[in-house]
């Protein structure tokens, strides 16, 4: 087995980072394929050069120097890295992920939002439950139950089904799930947000890092507090599509 | 509402486009899927009926006057009638649900559009002639077409056509080439049934692209679309919203007479392109119009007014995008009352 240097170690990963950068997926590939050989720590492979790649592209996105195809191909890159380093992980990081759940809300296909915002918060380290889109209210509601999530993420492009995101907040503080909620989407603003009792507005995918680390900071981990069957109810009060 | 008005919307418009004296500017809220509430219409049974869409339109002329008469359901409709299936809710604007080309090779299949025949655009061709015969000699009536960028996403699904700006522009230009050849078709088909369109290009929002692809895969077809609108003597008009402050320069170059806009402020984009473009926007539909009451969107409007009414090319007070369908209608009355009194020349505030 070889062993690189420091030097040829701090390369690799810097090169990591400028594939995912670069929106270069074999690149990233070939890269992580070489971390694995020179035996560089996996987890090390992953945070200081794909995910530091990564957080760099959030920058760029917020500094609008990249947009939406930039992050797409970016991410894709991100994933062909740790796809490769994905079995040299240890199964079970010692950090408890913190459970997200997103979705786009009944009635709307428009999913690219909820996805960029997904690939940000994914790379800022928590562990990401997707819904897709058109996700019926009790979806997220039994979702966050069953998993016991720290925050619900939800997304909408349209007016018509902006008010669909106060319904699943109400049905989440009636059962009493503790997961705090997320909103974004074109159409919204704060003070929506805020009428709908949302604990945090987010204007795009980078600033929804930034959000989600404040209303989680300090959220302890909370016990299976709730029976998975009293959500049962909600969902065939609210039926609806899938 | 409608004491104070001297001109008629049509002769106000021709007014404003000829530079003559008007008594005020003109007052457009964006209403779209909107006027089928003004007959108690559910938007799928508006959408694919001329019949109803034209005379939906008509008795929201009729209760609202306001400036400018709208034909639209969604953006997609010119990828629908070259092959993209549809998704229609009951009560909701059609949404894209598969997309005509999913493979490279079906590409080959693409063809411009037959407006007489294909998808849905003999629905809205019906509703423009329609409206034209009812009201057109008291308001133009404006068919709102999806620009090609917009079209060619809508063919080829949103995500992966953003990505093959990287990874196969020369699909993207191929699309280009064919969407912009159906918008032209279909200007064609609007400008004989009497209709003046217009074009929205969303997909090219700034929300979503920079301007190195909008200059390199938009902006060259647009000039294309503005220039033949201009050919039948008709002023081009280009829809962005989402955030456009980063791309309005580009938009500017387009060879659109106007620029309507949604997400940025109105003062930045008079001091970007004011003396080149007349402005249009922007009054938020879903704080505004949806989420408001009177007095905040009597607020909004002035706020607008007051930051766009001197704009060197001339200013359209309008929404920033679509009017949500579920829009009170004290709100909609309090938008047009509230234009109507700031929109006269010169600006009178109280």
């Amino acid at each position: 087995m070889e062993v690189c240097t420091h030097m040829e170690k701090s390369d690799i990963l810097h090169k990591l980072a400028q594939s995912v950068i670069d929106m270069d997926v074999s690149r990233a590939r070939e890269l992580a394929v070489e971390a694995v050989r020179c035996n560089i720590d996996p987890y090390e492979a992953l945070m200081d050069g794909l995910t530091r790649g990564m957080d760099r592209v959030n920058e760029l996105f917020e500094a609008e120097e990249y947009f939406v195809p930039e992050i797409l191909l970016c991410a894709d890159a991100m994933y062909a890295g740790i796809e490769v380093l994905r079995p040299h992980l240890p199964k079970e990081s010692g950090r408890k992920k913190e459970k997200v759940v997103i979705g786009v809300v009944k009635g709307d296909t428009h999913d690219i939002g909820k996805n960029l915002v997904k690939i940000m918060l994914d790379n800022a380290g928590y562990e990401i439950h997707d819904l897709g889109r058109n996700v019926s209210y009790a979806q997220f509601v039994d979702t966050a139950g069953e998993l016991n999530a720290g925050l619900v993420c939800l997304s909408t492009l349209m007016t018509t089904t902006m008010d669909g995101m106060q319904v699943v907040i109400n049905d989440l503080r009636k059962t009493g799930i503790p997961a705090k909620v997320m909103v974004g989407g074109g159409p919204l603003s704060p003070g929506f947000a805020k009428n709908i009792g949302a604990d945090g507005y987010a204007k795009n995918a980078a600033e929804a890092v930034k959000v989600a680390r404040e209303i989680l900071q300090g959220v302890p981990l909370h016990p299976l507090m709730f029976k998975t069957p009293e959500l049962v109810t909600i969902k065939r009060d609210r039926g609806g599509m899938r | 509402m409608n004491c104070e008005d001297e001109m008629t919307p049509r002769a106000r418009m021709e007014a404003v486009l000829q530079g003559k004296e008007v008594d005020r500017f003109l007052v457009s809220p964006l209403i779209l899927n909107f006027a089928s509430r003004s007959l108690n219409m559910n938007v799928r049974d508006f959408c694919t009926s001329g019949k109803n869409m034209g005379d939906a339109n008509i008795a929201c002329f009729r209760k609202y006057r306001h400036d400018i008469v709208y034909i639209f359901s969604t953006t997609s409709t010119v990828a629908e009638a070259m092959g993209t299936k549809m998704y229609f809710p009951e009560d909701d604007a059609p949404q894209v649900d598969t997309p005509f080309i999913r493979f490279r090779d079906d590409v080959k299949k693409l063809r411009p559009v037959n407006p007489e025949k294909d998808g849905r655009l003999p629905v809205y061709l019906e509703a423009v002639r329609r409206c034209v015969d009812a009201i057109g000699n008291e308001v133009f009536i404006v068919p709102v077409i999806g620009a090609p960028f917009t079209t060619s996403a809508a063919l080829r699904g949103t995500e992966i056509f953003i990505r093959e700006l990287y990874t196969d522009p020369e699909l993207v230009h191929t699309l280009m080439r064919v969407a912009t050849q159906s918008v032209k078709n279909l200007v064609d088909a609007y400008v004989r049934a009497g209709g003046v369109p217009v074009t929205v290009e969303p997909i090219a929002t700034g929300s979503m692209i920079g301007e190195k692809h909008f200059r390199e895969f938009v902006l060259p077809y647009l000039k294309e679309v503005y220039s033949h609108i201009r050919s039948h003597g008709i002023p081009g008009v280009l829809h962005i919203c989402g955030k456009t402050k980063r791309v309005i320069q580009c938009m500017a170059e387009s060879g659109a007479d106007i620029l309507s806009v949604d997400n940025i402020d109105l003062l930045d984009a008079k001091e970007l392109v004011g003396d080149k473009v007349c402005l249009m926007g922007n009054v938020s539909p879903s704080d505004g119009m949806l989420k408001g009451n009177p007095d905040t969107i009597a607020g909004m409007v002035r706020d607008c007014v007051a930051k766009a009414a001197d704009n060197p090319k001339g200013f359209v007070l309008a929404t920033g995008c679509e009017v949500p369908i579920k829009t009170p209608h004290e709100n909609m009355v309090a938008f047009l009352e509230a234009g109507r009194r700031f929109a006269r020349l010169p600006i009178q505030w109280n």
